[in-house]
């Protein structure tokens, strides 16, 4: 990437460990038994995983979790010496904004907006005024995901065409994670696969840390490891060779 | 951090709620600014009418009466007053000037209105704008709306209370009430004052004494026009403007003629109680205005609070991809606001028409010209509103504050 890019170095890569995290289940205010228990593991920088299991054991609230968007009961993630559980929610909002990248299932764009918009989102946040330089960046990478960056509405998009702007949104503001969740499940298989080249592709190419909340054994086939998440446990990791 | 992307998105899928809201909003504002613009208009344009009618002596009636016929040339038969009242104020040293005025004939639409040339100049402050004032008898002189050109001769009709002249038409009604044989040339042309004098034809008030057969006022047939008059001789007059010298004859003449077959008075003491009974429902009406604005205003706010319902889901993606709290509540804030302000924005426009609107009519029908519409004063309720809604609009933007990300995430 060009040395003038305004996000060159926001987020140091780090590695990601988690500590043992607990999340409670809470019904009409009162503990009711755990979503999640005692995972524990750790993502070294660049690393690609995913994370696999039966609906209901608690993948998405690990994702939520690792993210910051939820607090977990007990245990920690550790991210470049600080641990993101214990933040208060001003500063997990910052780090969510300049190390995290997140992909959503249904994609989540604003239909309204056009495909550079749309990628340029996540920059909005901090700054009132948007660089020449990031505007065609965002256009860039619209073209590397293979979608037309003048188009003025994402809402007339295909479907595999809008999981890739939003793999360009999550990538605008170069983050050190990339967070998936259920990337290919709304997808046919072959815009499934085009959304994962995307994303394991770009992840590579920004040395980012990937970790894919997902079912799909294409995907799955295409990470360094996979963990397997059962009854809120982790039951098994898999390494690739 | 740049608010505005997201706020165009949202504002762009209301569709066309986005057009609409505004658009109430900017009807109910208009109401009230306009009524408070008009309201001030007329209060302006019937005081400058009446600038020049320092003193109004007429017969024991109605003053309100008098005012509307004299200064406003609302046709009214008034009675009248003996003309040894004009001869005994030319004669008084309190009195710069008297002028009587006297009404009842019409020409294509316009009143007659004999005077004289003293009055006619209003004591010498306007000249005239082409030609000049009636010299002698048979001479006419136009206001500045009265289609007639100079050397053009006019008969006139007698008019009759309650009937209504189209202006710049002879009807038929006219024709039959004609005076034949009584011609004025017209010799001259007021300038524009922006009452109903503008459309008036203004002849020696002798000429309108001759016309009804009542003689000339003075003592010989062929005495120059004006005063002095001869008081013997001359008729009734339904009424006569006074120029005081001082603020105090004004006082001491005004408690001379109160008695003894006349009533005198300033037309300022009627325009005040007729304020004070405008400036009542004005009052009204505004309350009314601004209760039907805070109604609306309600009403917007709480449907971008069920819209704000809606996009739950929208806000938590903002969250999750990194927005703090106080980039979606503003954003939710400025979609509301920007919606009120577009309102506002166009009720002042709109107040601006209908006031324009409202101006030609006021004008067509009285010849009062309003001064042009909306001022400052006008426009403040709506500053005031503008406050008001921008807090209302804050009853979405919390909504958007507390939002639990993780669970509208998931469940919208």
């Amino acid at each position: 990437m060009r040395s003038s890019d305004v996000y060159e170095s926001a987020a140091a890569p780090s590695r990601l460990s988690i500590e043992r995290l607990g999340v409670d289940r809470v019904e009409a205010g009162r503990v009711a038994g755990a979503i999640l228990s005692d995972i524990d593991f750790t993502l070294e920088p660049g690393a690609t995983a995913a994370v696999t299991g039966p609906s209901g054991a608690g993948k998405t609230t690990l994702l939520y979790a690792i993210a910051g968007l939820v607090r977990p009961d007990r245990g920690a993630v550790r991210w470049g010496g600080g641990d993101v559980a214990a933040w208060p929610e001003r500063r997990r909002d910052r780090w969510r904004r300049d190390a995290v990248g997140l992909v959503f299932q249904d994609f989540q764009l604003f239909p309204e907006l056009g495909v550079v918009d749309n990628i340029l989102l996540p920059t909005r946040f901090d700054r009132m005024r948007t660089p020449a330089a990031l505007r065609e960046r965002a256009r860039a990478l619209a073209e590397r995901v293979g979608v037309a960056a003048a188009t003025a509405r994402a809402g007339v998009l295909s479907r595999g065409e809008q999981q890739r702007v939003a793999v360009a949104r999550a990538l605008i503001r170069r983050p050190a994670l990339l967070l998936a969740d259920e990337p290919t499940a709304s997808l046919d298989p072959e815009n499934g696969a085009r959304v994962a080249d995307a994303l394991l592709e770009m992840a590579s190419k920004a040395r980012a840390t990937l970790l894919i909340v997902s079912h799909d054994p294409a995907l799955l086939a295409r990470v360094g490891t996979i963990y397997r998440l059962e009854a809120g446990r982790l039951a098994t990791a898999e390494h690739a060779s | 951090m740049n608010p505005w992307p997201v706020v165009l998105a949202d504002l762009r899928a209301l569709r066309w709620v986005a057009w609409i809201a505004p658009l109430l909003v900017a009807i109910a504002v208009s109401v009230g600014v306009a009524l408070s613009a008009q309201e001030r208009g007329l209060r302006q344009a019937t005081a400058q009418a009446a600038s020049d009618f320092d003193l109004l002596i007429g017969a024991p009636g109605s003053q309100t009466q008098l005012v509307l016929t004299t200064v406003y040339l609302q046709p009214e038969a008034l009675p009248l007053v003996n003309g040894a009242v004009l001869a005994a104020l030319a004669d008084d040293p309190r009195v710069k000037a008297a002028a009587p005025i006297a009404f009842g004939d019409v020409s294509r639409g316009y009143p007659i209105v004999g005077t004289t040339a003293a009055f006619a100049t209003r004591w010498g402050r306007i000249k005239p704008s082409e030609g000049r004032i009636f010299a002698r008898e048979g001479e006419a002189v136009a206001g500045a709306d009265v289609k007639l050109a100079i050397g053009d001769a006019i008969t006139p009709s007698h008019a009759h209370a309650g009937q209504r002249h189209p202006f710049g038409i002879e009807s038929l009604e006219e024709a039959r009430h004609r005076h034949e044989g009584v011609r004025y040339t017209v010799v001259g042309r007021l300038p524009r004052s922006g009452t109903p004098w503008d459309r008036a034809i203004l002849v020696p008030v002798e000429s309108v004494w001759e016309t009804h057969g009542l003689g000339n006022g003075h003592a010989a047939e062929e005495s120059p026009i004006g005063p002095p008059f001869d008081g013997a001789r001359v008729p009734g007059v339904p009424a006569i403007v006074v120029k005081p010298n001082t603020v105090a004859d004004a006082y001491v003449l005004r408690g001379q003629y109160r008695q003894g077959g006349t009533m005198a008075f300033f037309p300022a003491e009627v325009l005040v109680s007729v304020y004070r009974t405008l400036g009542d429902v004005r009052d009204v009406l505004l309350v009314a205005a601004i209760l039907n604005d805070v109604v609306v205003f309600a009403a917007v706010a709480i449907l971008l609070l069920a819209l704000s319902g809606l996009r739950r889901r929208r806000y938590a993606v903002l969250r999750a991809l990194g927005a703090s709290r106080f980039y979606v509540v503003l954003t939710a804030w400025l979609g509301a606001v920007a919606i009120l302000a577009a309102g506002c924005a166009a009720g002042l426009v709109l107040a601006q028409l209908t006031s324009l609107a409202v101006i030609r009519l006021i004008e067509a029908r009285t010849g009062l010209a309003l001064p042009a519409a909306i001022e400052i004063p006008d426009a403040l309720p709506i500053a005031a509103l503008m406050a008001l809604g921008s807090l209302f609009a804050l009853m979405p933007a919390l909504a958007a504050f507390r939002i639990p990300v993780a669970d509208a995430l998931r469940h919208g």
